[in-house]
């Protein structure tokens, strides 16, 4: 992998830590530090908390001091785009489970995956989604008797 | 004319009899009856589950199958959370220990109580021992109390939570006698053996069973007991009362509760159910073989120790400085 | 000799043809399991725990011991095929094994996975055979003070697992350390961190984060690029598709630094092959000639946490067959079963029932046999799956994932979380953080806060424990040298800078 400079990924992402650092700092000062008989709930979290936002710092320090040089790649929208929408499919399939069952929603990702994001003709896709819903169901709900989130159609 | 009558006369009679039918007939599950448990494979609740499960399939109880569902997490609030949810459904039931009275004391997350739920019956209690390493210093349990008086918080004890029940026979014999000694939360079984067998701990409370080998190999040794009566297993051991400590004996309990909003006919279906179980020859075994205490009770009696056991445990928890939500 | 005339009857009993097919059935039904992501000998085993009733004891012992070390020659089968770890203690074999698989070295990863489960199960049976009694003794005196030291020296393995920055790598861990807080404390029965939800009170399964960052993050980085729809590289022909002899040689110290930190870590009751398999893998980077190359595919990163998360078997067997202590989940179930079956586990087993000891443990010696030879055959099968087309295998992948959580615990909940850490995941990836200290914290934070605070409860307070005790001090001094070694190497590498410069 060729040297990337992450300067303002590096950045931001330090800062979002610093951030959960101090949510933890914060949270950790309400329970009780040291208790009478031994560290209380608050001591463990307090000092990851306070090492989080020492660190996370640190990170956006030396990401700040960096140079912006050549080597330095923007984020590829495009790229992480895609990314992003399997995720949102991700989202609204297991957000479907209630409705349609594992079965139809993983077929319905399945097809999209295939015909949409690798851009396969829709018989390829279909057949795909079809194959691979009908696998899941054979061997998990029938053969091995584990049962799979089903919806309104039954299965 | 008199044919009219006749028929009047045998439909009116038909209807006399049939809602009189009806009530005798009850209700009489179709569907395969789901056993809900908080904990998964193999857990307590779950062991227990599948041992009903099995002697209701032998001794044909239900003319349906009974299923043994896991909702596991929250620490009961999940499996909790999952009854309150199927409201009105009349074949499903659960089984409910400590842990469900506990955790919504304790946890506001924990949103559903048993009181949410429709009380079936009360099943087992597990009594406890108190043990120690073999080559301990003290004899008898006055003796570990006094060496606690002596010397506040050296003596140290393994057990589960902070709410759980080995803390609470602590937290009573603390109160009623003064001593102070200090409690060490190990999450597993194993680990809180481990550390009284290793010498790192002074005491644990631990139930019959799981002592019963390593007494049996000279390790171990018995204080007391903590069960109103002494166990069979255990003849030669005295119950806390008989050892001079007064306590109350907050058992560990096991019971059945049901969904919210369930028919009355339902619910004495059930209740009868469970009686006519603990009645039979395999759960006596069972019962024996585990060295429970059989603590049937039936619906309404549960719903006044689910009461009296809350309100007990609020006052201990609040004395052990665990704060309490509800 | 006590121990031959033991074995020899063990054997005995072993060797009956209704032992041996039971035998079988349990390493067949064990590797299925351990293949399928989510679903794990603990459920398996209770769930068959009624139909024993029916068998003999020694019968049902042998088969579900056998799915017991069974499953764990399966879970590296999706650690290294799909980088979904199919056991906990699998996660470790998908740094490696996942990146050789996508080089095209799937076989041989699976082939040494075999091999190493193979030594070091039959180097954990050993140790069941001769040390038990004397190491359970021994056991015992491990307490929490050595355990934090432990899993403090597990947690510095961080600092080798860093690659390029060590702040991404820290950072990676500090939250790991923080998802393995969430949930009601133990000692206080204080709930940290639920967000008012009841599922968080116990707290995240592990199983659900290491799925979701591991196997959804690959997943979706992936899709970013379209036009990467050519199959991984899988190379023709069966040769190939098994561990050359170069291989074998580099896994030499592999093979006996996993099957002894297996072992040994799997005799501590409370201590699992998770950890086992963190610490063998640890040790095998601390060691090795390549360790810069670790994380890229490197086959002694397969050999050495396969290894360990199979003799830990052997060990977790001691405390329980000893002691009557259970060290873990499955142990415990196996405890329940021996005890439904009327016999009781405690230092009185061995002597009263050696018949069933003995079989037992020549069973073992049969079963991983059994394994070898059940498992190498199918390594090129299963290799075949990276012949699937992307489109294929994504999806794929996506769907085990899902299930594989959803087994666990039937709760759209922990889906909804396996979404949100396969996010995670990928940005983790794309923002070039380290995900195994993600999970090297995750696995060790609940157990090292808990440890500390024993330990302090045990001392009344004071610190010193940790260090007056020999075995805790021992263990923790290699746990601050490890965290010394980045300052050693930056220190070497500036006085380097500066000879060359005066050379200059």
């Amino acid at each position: 992998m060729e040297e990337k400079s992450y300067k303002t990924a590096d950045l931001w992402s330090g800062l979002a830590l610093a951030g959960l650092g101090v949510y933890i700092v914060v949270e950790a000062w309400q329970w009780e530090y040291l208790g009478p008989e031994g560290p209380g709930p608050g001591f463990f979290p307090l000092w990851y908390g306070i090492a989080m936002v020492g660190v996370s710092g640190a990170l956006v320090v030396s990401s700040a001091l960096r140079k912006l040089d050549a080597g330095c790649v923007g984020i590829e929208w495009r790229k992480a785009g895609r990314a992003f929408a399997v995720w949102v499919a991700l989202v609204v399939t297991v957000a479907s489970f209630k409705l349609l069952g594992f079965v139809a929603s993983f077929a319905l990702l399945t097809f999209f995956i295939v015909a949409v994001m690798y851009r396969r003709p829709v018989r390829i896709a279909a057949t795909v989604a079809g194959a691979g819903a009908v696998a899941f169901y054979l061997l998990f709900p029938l053969a091995l008797g584990v049962s799979l989130p089903v919806g309104v159609l039954g299965f | 004319m008199k044919v009219q009558l006749q028929v009047i006369v045998l439909a009116a009679a038909a209807l006399a009899v049939s809602p009189g039918a009806a009530l005798a007939q009850g209700f009489k599950p179709t569907r395969p009856v789901e056993l809900v448990v908080h904990t998964g494979p193999g857990g307590g609740s779950d062991v227990l589950a599948r041992a009903i499960a099995l002697m209701v399939e032998k001794e044909k109880l239900l003319p349906v199958r009974m299923q043994v569902v896991n909702k596991s997490g929250g620490q009961a609030a999940v499996a909790a959370a999952y009854l309150a949810e199927k409201k009105g459904d009349q074949n499903t039931i659960g089984l409910f220990t400590g842990v469900w009275l506990t955790t919504p004391l304790i946890s506001a997350e924990a949103k559903v109580t048993l009181r949410d739920l429709t009380p079936v019956a009360r099943l087992v209690l597990e009594p406890a021992v108190i043990a120690v390493k073999a080559d301990s210093p003290h004899k008898t349990l006055a003796e570990f109390i006094e060496a606690a008086k002596k010397n506040p918080g050296q003596l140290k004890q393994s057990g589960g939570s902070s709410t759980s029940r080995d803390n609470v026979v602590r937290q009573l014999l603390q109160k009623s006698t003064g001593a102070r000694w200090s409690f060490i939360s190990f999450p597993g079984g194993g680990e809180r053996i481990a550390a009284l067998l290793g010498g790192h701990v002074n005491i644990m409370v631990i139930e019959p069973e799981e002592a019963g080998e390593h007494i049996r190999a000279g390790n171990m040794r018995v204080l007391a007991q903590v069960s109103e009566t002494r166990l069979p297993k255990y003849p030669n051991v005295p119950t806390l009362k008989e050892a001079g400590f007064d306590v109350p004996v907050v058992p560990q309990v096991r019971g059945v509760v049901a969904p919210p909003g369930i028919p009355r006919e339902n619910v004495e279906f059930w209740q009868d159910f469970f009686a006519r179980l603990t009645r039979t020859a395999a759960w006596r075994k069972y019962i024996e073989e585990n060295q429970f205490e059989d603590g049937y009770q039936n619906a309404a009696d549960v719903t006044k120790f689910y009461d009296e056991f809350t309100d007990r445990m609020r006052e201990i928890l609040k004395d052990a400085g665990v704060k309490t939500v509800r | 000799m006590e121990i031959l005339s033991g074995l020899m009857q063990g054997f005995a009993v072993a060797l009956e043809p209704v032992n041996l097919f039971w035998c079988f059935a349990g390493v067949l039904l064990g590797t299925v399991v351990g293949i399928l992501p989510g679903l794990g000998p603990p459920a398996t085993i209770a769930m068959l725990l009624p139909l024993t009733f029916q068998m003999n004891p020694a019968s049902a012992m042998i088969m579900l011991a056998g799915i017991y070390y069974g499953a764990k020659y399966g879970g590296s089968t999706t650690s290294i095929l799909m980088n979904v770890p199919g056991e906990s203690a699998s996660v470790v074999t998908c740094l490696d094994g996942y990146q050789m698989a996508r080089k095209g070295r799937a076989g041989p990863a699976l082939g040494i996975a075999a091999i190493a489960s193979f030594i070091a199960g039959t180097v954990g049976v050993l140790g069941l055979m001769l040390v038990a009694p004397p190491l359970a003794k021994f056991a015992l005196s491990f307490s929490s003070p050595e355990y934090f030291a432990l899993m403090s020296l597990g947690l510095a393995m961080v600092v080798l697992l860093a690659g390029r920055s060590m702040a991404k790598a820290l950072l990676a861990a500090l939250v790991g350390l923080w998802i393995a807080t969430m949930g009601t404390d133990l000692f206080s029965s204080t709930s940290r961190f639920a967000f008012g939800r009841m599922e968080l009170l116990s707290g995240i399964d592990f199983v659900v984060v290491a799925i979701g960052v591991f196997a959804l993050g690959e997943v979706l980085s992936n899709m970013e690029e379209r036009e990467e729809a050519k199959p991984l590289p899988v190379p023709k022909g069966l040769r190939i598709l098994l561990p050359t002899l170069q291989d074998m040689k580099d896994c030499r110290f592999a093979f006996a630094n996993g099957s002894i930190v297996g072992f040994l870590v799997g005799v501590l009751p409370g201590a699992g092959s998770t950890i086992a398999s963190f610490l063998s893998y640890g040790i095998e980077k601390a060691v090795s000639r390549r360790r810069d190359q670790f994380g890229n595919g490197v086959v002694e990163g397969v050999a050495a946490p396969e290894g360990a998360n199979n003799s830990e078997t052997g060990g977790a067997l001691v405390p329980l067959l000893t002691l009557g202590i259970p060290g873990s989940g499955t142990t415990a179930i196996l405890l329940a079963a021996l005890v439904l079956w009327g016999f009781k586990p405690g230092p009185l087993f061995i002597p009263e029932h050696p018949a069933l000891f003995w079989g037992l443990v020549a069973s073992m010696y049969i079963g991983n046999v059994m394994l070898l030879v059940l498992n190498l055959p199918l390594v090129p099968l299963f290799a075949q799956v990276l012949r699937l087309p992307v489109y294929v295998l994504y999806p794929l992948i996506l769907g085990v994932s899902i299930v594989g959580v959803y087994t666990v615990s039937g709760s759209m909940f922990d889906l909804a979380l396996l979404i949100v850490f396969g996010l995670l995941g990928y940005l983790m990836r794309k923002l070039d953080y380290p995900s195994a200290p993600l999970i090297l914290g995750l696995v060790l934070g609940a157990g090292m806060e808990r440890a500390l605070r024993q330990s302090l409860m045990m001392s009344e307070g004071s610190l010193s424990i940790l260090v007056s005790r020999p075995i805790s001090a021992v263990l923790l001094s290699l746990a601050v040298l490890i965290l010394l070694i980045p300052l050693f190497s930056t220190v070497n590498a500036w006085r380097l800078q500066a000879v060359a410069q005066d050379d200059a």
